[in-house]
């Protein structure tokens, strides 16, 4: 017998089966990230090594050196980690799995957790572990509000999250989304002082810093790490507002799909 | 079970689907034939709600595409699996997306591995299957859920013997469960031993529909007779064996060859389908 009957479970019974699908996309995404972690590993290693180098000319430049190499190339490199989320995401245009997984019972918004958990997960332990790399090696005081940190990482990787899956929506190929990311990430990061601090800076850049989501994520983390409650929250809320922008976006677009056209 | 009526699809200029009406009944196969570009596919993605069509209206047992998510089991054209990801981990994902729980997913996933051989490579990534391999591989993610419409776009294409053997045992045994249908195919027998009704496209809507028997009837064969290589006669006819008892009677030179060709579906296909083809 045909086992589909069109059944249609309670609210309760709705959310249980939702969380179920939501579960067994996340799990062939953990799959797929994990059998190609090369990306993932070489955004946590390279910051590691910069750190490491650059810390004697931050610490002689600047006031609290340590603090703007560790927070500058963390922001630096979970910008580039946008790839990663692009990358997952236009995959599974270019396979056309896309497609295969609309046409399923999970509806968009299902897909796109299931999608992005697991690379939100990997966003957070790259920041976390650049964090503790900085507290344990480079020399970075340990933070006292240790909540904060956490929920700035948190938020931060969101917005992350959401201009990845916009970009992965909007380009036509991996060529397209790595000039926009490997550029853009430069580009944004470093002017939003990620790799030079901003106080460097011409005056001119220090005025168009504030463009950059970078320069807000560094103000948040900043600020989060020294324990300064008050100095995240307006940071934080540029940063929620954009990635509310650019997530939503990005979920009208990957519902509606492509068909057969979209793509280079 | 499925019905679509007057579906119209534009690209720019081009006009995949202009008129297309298909009604596909429960227990029915239905074998979509047509030159290529007669818009099949786009007949497939629209019933899927993967595109919006610009005209007409599609109902999958009363309801619109939109409200069928997840009850049509779709096997695309072309092959779309994960290429990291093995064939169980896809048949798992695929059923449990259709809420197929632990018993009832390992018995749907046993049944599909013997009834589409895929034991041999079942624990495979993907990536590393033959072409074949992996049709019967998305055929599978696409019957997993045992979906009361089932849309097989050349589900057959680049298959060997065995693979098509086993495609048509289970679309046969889907049918029988109460399935409906849609199976196109460019390789017609495949029709014939399916015992489905064909339905033949040209230029985005059905010209022909019908049984292979009801379709091919009144076609004309054609009667050829040889002598010493050099063809004696040949005639175009609606009842090769009475013609042909009636030449042989009436040969003036002795005959080395005989040649009957019984109307075929290539014979329909042709002249329906094919003749004026963009
Ligand atoms: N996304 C698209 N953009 C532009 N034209 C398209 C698009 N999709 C389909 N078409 C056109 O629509 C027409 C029908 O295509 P379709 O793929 O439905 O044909 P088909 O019958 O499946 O052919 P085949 O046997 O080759 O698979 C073709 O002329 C095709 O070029
Ligand atoms: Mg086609």
């Amino acid at each position: 017998m045909l086992l589909d009957t069109g059944y249609r479970p309670g609210p309760a019974a709705a959310l249980r089966e939702s969380l179920y699908r939501i579960r067994a996309l996340a799990n062939n995404n953990t799959l797929i990230r994990l059998r190609d972690p090369g990306q993932t590993i070489s955004y946590v290693v390279m910051p590691m090594v910069l750190m490491l180098v650059l810390k004697p000319l931050y610490v002689r430049a600047v006031e609290g050196g340590t603090t703007k190499v560790v927070t500058g190339l963390l922001v630096m490199f979970s910008v580039f980690a946008i790839s990663i989320a692009g990358n997952a995401i236009l995959a599974e245009r270019t396979w056309k799995t896309w497609d295969r997984l609309r046409v399923s019972r999970a509806p968009a918004a299902e897909l796109l957790i299931g999608k992005t958990l697991p690379i939100y997960v990997v966003m957070v332990a790259q920041q976390t572990i650049l964090l503790v790399y900085g507290c344990l090696v480079i020399g970075l005081p340990i933070p006292g509000n240790v909540p904060l940190v956490l929920g700035a990482i948190l938020l931060w990787a969101f917005t992350l999250l959401a201009i990845g899956a916009l970009l992965a929506a909007i380009v036509r190929s991996h060529g397209e989304l790595s000039v926009i990311t490997d550029v853009g990430a430069l580009t944004l990061s470093s002017l939003g002082g990620a790799l030079v601090p901003l106080s460097l800076m011409p005056e001119w850049a220090q005025v168009a810093a504030q463009a950059s989501p970078g320069y807000w994520a560094l103000e948040m983390l900043q600020a989060a790490v020294s324990g300064d409650a008050a100095g995240v929250v307006r940071p934080a809320a540029i940063l929620l507002g954009i990635a509310l922008v650019c997530g939503v976006f990005a979920i009208r677009r990957l519902t509606r799909g492509w068909g057969r056209g979209g793509l280079l | 079970m499925l019905q679509a009526i007057d579906l119209v699809k534009r690209y720019g200029p081009v006009l995949a689907l202009d008129g297309f009406s298909l009604s596909v009944a429960a227990g029915e196969i239905v074998g979509l034939v047509g030159h290529n570009g007669a818009g099949k596919t786009t007949f497939v993605e629209i019933v899927s709600y993967l595109i919006r069509q610009d005209g007409g209206h599609v109902t999958i047992d009363g309801r619109p595409p939109s409200a069928s998510r997840g009850r049509v089991g779709v096997a695309p054209q072309h092959i779309a699996l994960y290429p990291s990801v093995t064939v169980r981990e896809h048949l798992t994902l695929f059923g449990k997306l259709a809420g197929l729980r632990r018993a009832a997913l390992d018995s749907a996933i046993e049944e599909l591995t013997v009834a589409l051989r895929l034991g041999a490579f079942i624990d495979r990534r993907t990536a590393a299957l033959s072409g074949g391999q992996q049709r019967r591989v998305q055929a599978a993610t696409a019957l997993i859920h045992r979906p009361g419409l089932l849309l097989l776009d050349e589900p057959t294409a680049g298959a060997d013997l065995e693979t098509r053997e086993a495609m048509l045992d289970v679309v046969k045994q889907r049918a029988g469960d109460g399935a409906a249908i849609v199976y196109t195919t460019h390789y017609l027998p495949e029709l014939v031993e399916l015992q489905a009704t064909i339905a033949v496209a040209r230029n985005g809507r059905i010209i022909a529909r019908g049984t292979y028997d009801e379709l091919v009837d009144g076609l004309p064969g054609e009667v050829r007779l040889i002598h010493d290589n050099e063809e004696e006669v040949r005639v175009s006819t609606t009842q090769p064996a009475a013609t042909l008892i009636d030449l042989l009677g009436r040969a003036e030179r002795p005959i080395s060859t005989i040649e009957v060709h019984n109307p075929s579906l290539d014979d329909l296909y042709r002249s329906l389908a094919v003749s004026d083809a963009p």
